[in-house]
């Protein structure tokens, strides 16, 4: 453009042009070359484009610099050109037009002088610009103009605003000429255009806003919402046509555009403009929320549908009445007015729920979706409303009544809906039960037919594809901030009411929406059934909403009953990952990954609702892009990540719902953990045991003296503490289990060693903490110090393994001695050789001269030459590495297990810091005896139980997938529930079971 | 003037970072910067060449609108290339960025392309933040960084011409979807055959501007 511009500039050489550009006579010079070419013809074009270019450069300089520019431009009224050019239809206009606009762009958006800012408006010259019709088809004119009324409307204020709207006109074309461009097909015009109607708005200003209200408000809302139901019919399409995930592109564009309407329509009410909201909420109910968006819940086919269109096509009438907008599209083809999809439409109304608060709108229609009845439903919209504010004033009498009598009196006669169990102190739980399960309970649902549909629609037993729906738009009401009243109040919120048992004496009682809480509960105890589809996200949000549900003062109020359910749910959840533990040494690493990965992204619902790919059917693979939590797993390894991430969500559940910490998780733990920096006193025998001195050579040829120090979990290098002998300060901490060791074989003196970053990192970074040569002082040491470090590395990760074990109740492994447990015996010797070494060998001295020899012991050298297998392979792939890694487990296995056995009756005693000294191998065989006599007895059921655990996963699934696999895993679930819900009462016990059989019987 | 594309670009920033003296610096080269003269425009459009294709790049700025949530949402969705800048003489403009990247990251769709700017690069005497500092920010969040100048046009060019050629890149590689304006990327009315009644080629001043493609 300016390339072209200058070429075509035949200004240069012109007389009498001052030299210096920024003069008042360069002003003057400029006012005479506009003088003389008020016709623009091919010739004097780009003379005149140059020209109103520097006027634009010379009035900012005066803005600046010299009054005197200013009042000379306005004194010989220079705006009165600009329209004489503009209004010239002759050749080329629009590229004088452009330049026009810049230099207006330029004049409002840089001048800083109020004055000249009110002189520049005051004789109506910029709206007769507004209102000319430029050729908008030309995209640059178009984009220069609708900045131009964009950085107007920046301007404005309680005193410009009369020079835009003209009270006894009538007239404000800032506004009425930019809201025509509200459907513009360039996005960048139309959100300039909903630039300035916000700014507009803004204005406090009484008379503009009347006239907003009275003259376009009505007309410009009807057809925002008239658009907005178009496209919502749009994302409907794509969604019923695209259930091969083919067009998500266009999905997410229209799910996006969604949110803007509704972003916008928010910060439209946000401004709190009392008139304006009325219209504009009266608008979205009657015309898009409850035709479109409520009447689509209802699946059945009633005569309301006629009802509904009527109303819509009422709209459909009014709007083309009402229509003066030149740049809609025409609709002679009224849109068809079916209702949308329900899955649709729970997702829109999420929407809507998570993004407007304003109090009138969602307030009402929280109330049509969860109390409209069947009779009520048969009516119209208005009819609906209607009901609505006669409720509401009744309601209004009811508060005002109750609060004028005194305050000691029982609010006895409170109607009380029969799906609503009240909790008392002294129910016993035989009755709860009953209560609970009365069938009369669902009835009061059946009549209301939105809240029906929301509620049919969380049955998984299919799929969850409608079920994350509900829940969102469960959630997104019970926590809408506009909604205040109590009309959410038992259905989405525990109540809290009480009891007058004596004239001073009152009992707190607490309730909460049952039926709901069991449907959670089923998507809840579905979710952690092995082949089941429902998702984690949605098991996410369901225990989310659950928790709102049933949490009241800070405690549960979750009955017995459910209680049981979600107890059994933990169970299963358990169990199910104790069929992944251990299959693969890599399990600790996923574990752990999955816990961080958890604890990053925690769940947003907003977010949630704003990723068009939830709105297409559930599938299973990764290639559609879909986020992991938000599609079924696929393959082995992901079924393993998420009956990890599923005993995660549910256990974390559960100790919310008990009131209890977690005190287990991270395996971790960040604060038992030596940091950079730390001072150590090396004389405890926890660190001087292992001290060994080595110098490390990093890559870029630094040379550092430091020693070795192996803690329980971590790798140390420390430098000896200047200030305190014997102590040392760390400077480098890793973890031992992210350590990889190889020997050299030029120099046996040296250990090429890796750390590798932790999972639990923040950054993504994936360069390894250290890589670095360590020389040791002789071969000796560097062996031991090799050997220290690959046992190390096995032992920290056996500990965590043992942690993991003991969270999932897996018993220790005491049953009949498998030939892998007797092969362990020579890992057992090994080992407890090692220990003995451990003891004797201090800081300093010689070690050992076993040492050596130990190395040469079969198992040993054989663990070795797999790691060192590892650190050849390490290079090329991950998936090489893991198997390799496995190699290595299945040797450490050996070990693992006979120090699992070892720690068995420790299990339930909460042995969670690291720091607990480790039990000697050498204590085993003691141990085992002594709790022979009852860990036989105890262990019997659950040896059966682990000994299923073992089946190869294959079979499983085969199992599974044929329909007499639910049963087979009903009974497993039930024994396993039986065998762990040791505490309660035989009673409970026996009707968890049949509760836990009904729940899978659905499968 | 016809072009093989068009990509709309949006300035993000503090206020008072020198966003729109940028935008007309880069968009309007008649505009030479003088010392005494500071002057910003909202909007501006310049042509450039890559690959010897004809570029058009459109420039918005977002000030003023921050306060609505619905603007900054859909400004960041329909651009294909964001200039994040800060005020070198300022350290708060450079604290801010992180809130502004979130943004961005969160409402902007995933390719968009974003340069980082540190402006003023001619105050030497007054700086605050270390070059080294905006090019640790960005190496750390994955972002082209440079200092420009909007007062001595230093760098300015660079700055839209370096983020042009990464959105040309990607979309050589596949990654943009072109046929979706919603990504801040049009194609031009000669590159069009599926949709042959742009907007664009309709009014365009083009023929005059002589010479391109």
């Amino acid at each position: 453009m300016s390339r072209m511009f200058r070429s075509r500039s035949w200004f240069g050489g012109g007389w009498g042009r001052p030299k210096n550009p920024h003069s008042l006579e360069h002003l003057k010079y400029l006012y005479n070359v506009l003088s003389r070419n008020q016709t623009v013809s091919e010739h004097n074009r780009g003379l005149l484009v140059e020209t109103l270019r520097s006027i634009a450069e010379i009035l900012i300089w005066g803005d600046q610099n010299d009054s005197s520019v200013f009042d000379f431009f306005l004194e010989k009224n220079m705006l009165s050109f600009f329209l004489r050019i503009m209004r010239q239809r002759s050749g080329g206009s629009s590229f004088v037009c452009v330049q026009l606009l810049q230099t207006l762009n330029i004049l409002f958006e840089n001048i800083r002088n109020e004055t000249s800012l009110y002189y520049l408006l005051s004789n109506n010259h910029v709206n007769s610009i507004i209102v000319h019709k430029f050729d908008f088809s030309d995209e640059e004119v178009m984009a220069y103009y609708i900045s131009f009324l964009k950085t107007l409307s920046l301007k404005l204020n309680a005193h410009t605003i009369h020079f835009f709207y003209n009270e006894h006109t009538n007239d404000f074309p800032l506004y009425t000429e930019a809201i025509k461009f509200f459907n513009h097909p360039e996005s960048m015009v139309r959100i300039a255009v909903r630039t300035l109607t916000l700014n507009v708005y803004k204005v406090e200003d009484a008379s503009m806003l009347a006239f907003i209200r009275d003259r376009t408000a009505a007309p410009y809302f009807s057809n925002i919402v008239w658009f907005i139901g178009k496209h919502i019919q749009e994302l409907d399409n794509c969604v019923r046509n695209d259930a091969d995930h083919q067009s998500q592109n266009r999905l997410s564009d229209l799910v996006a555009e969604h949110l803007d309407h509704l972003h916008y329509l928010n910060d439209i009410l946000c401004l709190n403009i009392t008139d304006l909201n009325q219209v504009l909420t009266d608008h979205l109910l009657h015309k898009l929320l409850i035709p479109l968006y409520i009447f689509s819940l209802s699946k059945r086919i009633t005569p309301l549908n006629d009802a509904a269109s009527t109303n819509l096509h009422r709209l459909i009438q009014n709007r083309a009445l009402s229509l003066d907008c030149t740049s809609s599209p025409h609709h002679e083809n009224t849109i068809n007015v079916a209702k949308v999809s329900c899955v649709v439409a729970l997702f829109l109304l999420s929407q809507v729920f998570l993004i407007l608060s304003h109090g009138p709108l969602v307030e009402t229609l929280a109330w049509i979706i969860l109390k409209t009845d069947r009779v009520n439903y048969e009516q119209r919209v208005d009819k609906l409303l209607e009901r609505y504010n006669t409720e509401m004033k009744v309601q209004k009498q009811k508060i005002e009544e109750s609060t004028s009598e005194s305050s000691a009196q029982c609010n006895s006669e409170e109607p009380v809906n029969d799906s609503i169990m009240e909790e008392r102190k002294n129910i016993t739980d035989e009755e709860k039960q009953r209560l609970a399960t009365s069938p009369a309970e669902t009835s009061p649902f059946v009549e209301k037919p939105f809240l029906e549909t929301i509620l049919n629609s969380l049955d998984c037993t299919d799929n969850d594809y409608t079920s994350l729906f509900s829940l969102c738009l469960f959630y997104a009401v019970a926590n809408n901030k506009g909604i205040t009243s109590d009309v959410i109040d038992q259905i989405l919120k525990p109540k809290k009411s009480f009891v007058c048992k004596s004239s001073n004496n009152k009992d707190v009682k607490y309730s909460y929406n049952v039926s709901l809480v069991d449907k959670i509960l089923h998507i809840i105890m579905l979710a952690c059934q092995p082949t089941c589809r429902v998702r984690l996200v949605t098991l996410d949000l369901a225990l989310k909403l659950l928790i709102q549900l049933v949490i009241c003062d800070g405690r549960s109020i979750l009955l017995e009953s459910h209680k049981l359910t979600i107890e059994a749910a933990k169970s299963q959840s358990t169990a199910l990952l104790r069929n992944f533990y251990k299959s693969e040494e890599i399990f600790l690493d996923m574990f752990e990954h999955e816990y961080y990965d958890m604890q990053k992204v925690l769940l947003n619902v907003e977010r949630l609702c704003m990723d068009s790919a939830i709105l297409l059917p559930p599938t299973g693979t990764p290639m559609t892009g879909i986020d992991f939590t938000k599609r079924l797993p696929c393959g082995e390894v992901e079924r393993a990540r998420r009956a990890i991430r599923v005993f995660f969500l549910v256990r974390d559940s559960v100790l919310t719902l008990n009131g209890d910490v977690e005190t287990q998780l991270p395996l971790t733990n960040p604060r038992s953990c030596v940091q950079i920096d730390q001072a150590l006193d090396l004389s405890i025998s926890r660190y001087n045991s292992d001290l060994i001195g080595c110098t490390v050579i990093y890559k870029d040829g630094t040379k550092m003296r430091r020693f070795l120090v192996i803690d329980i979990l971590q790798l140390i290098l420390v430098e000896p503490d200047t200030k305190r002998l014997g102590w040392g300060v760390a400077k480098l901490v890793g973890f031992l289990q992210d350590i990889e060791v190889s020997g050299d074989k030029d120099d046996s003196r040296c250990l090429h060693i890796t750390i590798h970053r932790p999972l639990s990192g923040t950054t993504t970074n994936r360069i390894p903490l250290l890589s670095a040569k360590f020389v040791f002082d002789d071969n000796i040491r560097c062996m031991a110090a090799k050997q220290r470090l690959t046992k190390g590395r096995i032992k920290a990760r056996q500990k965590k393994m043992q942690h993991i074990a003991r969270l999932l109740e897996i018993p220790g492994q005491s049953g009949p001695p498998s030939p892998a447990f007797i092969g362990s015996s020579s890992g057992g010797y090994t080992s407890r050789q090692m220990g003995r070494n451990r003891e004797r060998s201090l800081f300093n001295r010689c070690p050992g001269i076993a040492a050596p020899k130990r190395e040469n012991s079969p198992g040993i050298a054989h663990r070795s030459d797999v790691e060192a297998r590892i650190n050849r392979n390490s290079t090329e792939s991950p998936n090489n590495l893991s198997k390799l890694r496995n190699e290595a487990s299945q040797i450490s296995k050996k070990e693992v297990r006979s120090r699992d056995s070892s720690t068995s009756n420790k299990t339930k005693s909460g042995d969670s810091s690291p720091r607990m000294p480790r039990p000697r191998s050498e204590e085993i065989p003691l141990e085992l005896i002594k709790k022979a006599s009852t860990s036989v007895i105890d262990m019997a059921p659950k040896i059966s139980v682990l000994s299923r655990t073992q089946t190869p996963k294959m079979e499983q699934d085969q199992s599974l997938a044929e329909s007499s696999g639910a049963s087979k895993d009903t009974e497993k679930g039930v024994s396993l529930i039986s065998s762990v819900s040791e505490e309660t009462s035989f009673i409970a016990e026996e009707s968890e079971q049949e509760k836990g059989l009904s729940f899978i019987e659905t499968v | 003037m016809s072009y093989a594309y068009l990509f709309k670009y949006i300035i993000i920033g503090d206020t008072g970072v020198g966003k729109s003296c940028l935008l007309l610096q880069f968009t309007d080269k008649r505009f030479q910067p003088v010392h005494d003269l500071t002057i910003g425009v909202e909007f501006g459009a310049r042509m450039i060449t890559i690959d010897s294709k004809q570029i058009k790049l459109q420039i918005w700025d977002t000030a003023g609108q921050e306060a609505f949530r619905s603007i900054t949402r859909s400004y960041y969705r329909g651009a294909a290339g964001a200039l994040l800048v800060y005020d070198i003489t300022r350290r708060e403009t450079f604290n801010h960025l992180t809130t502004w990247l979130d943004d961005a990251r969160q409402h902007s769709n995933s390719n968009m392309v974003i340069m980082l700017i540190g402006n003023k690069s001619d105050l030497e005497s007054r700086r605050e933040v270390k070059k080294e500092e905006g090019e640790a920010f960005a190496r750390e969040h994955g972002l082209v960084f440079m200092e420009t100048s909007a007062k001595t046009a230093a760098n300015v060019e660079e700055a839209f011409i370096n983020t042009a050629k990464e959105i040309y890149e990607k979309i050589q590689e596949g990654v943009f979807d072109i046929n979706n304006e919603a990504n801040g990327i049009k194609i031009g009315p000669q590159h069009s055959p599926t949709n042959p009644s742009l907007p664009g080629a309709t009014g365009s001043s083009g023929s005059q501007g002589g010479g391109c493609c």
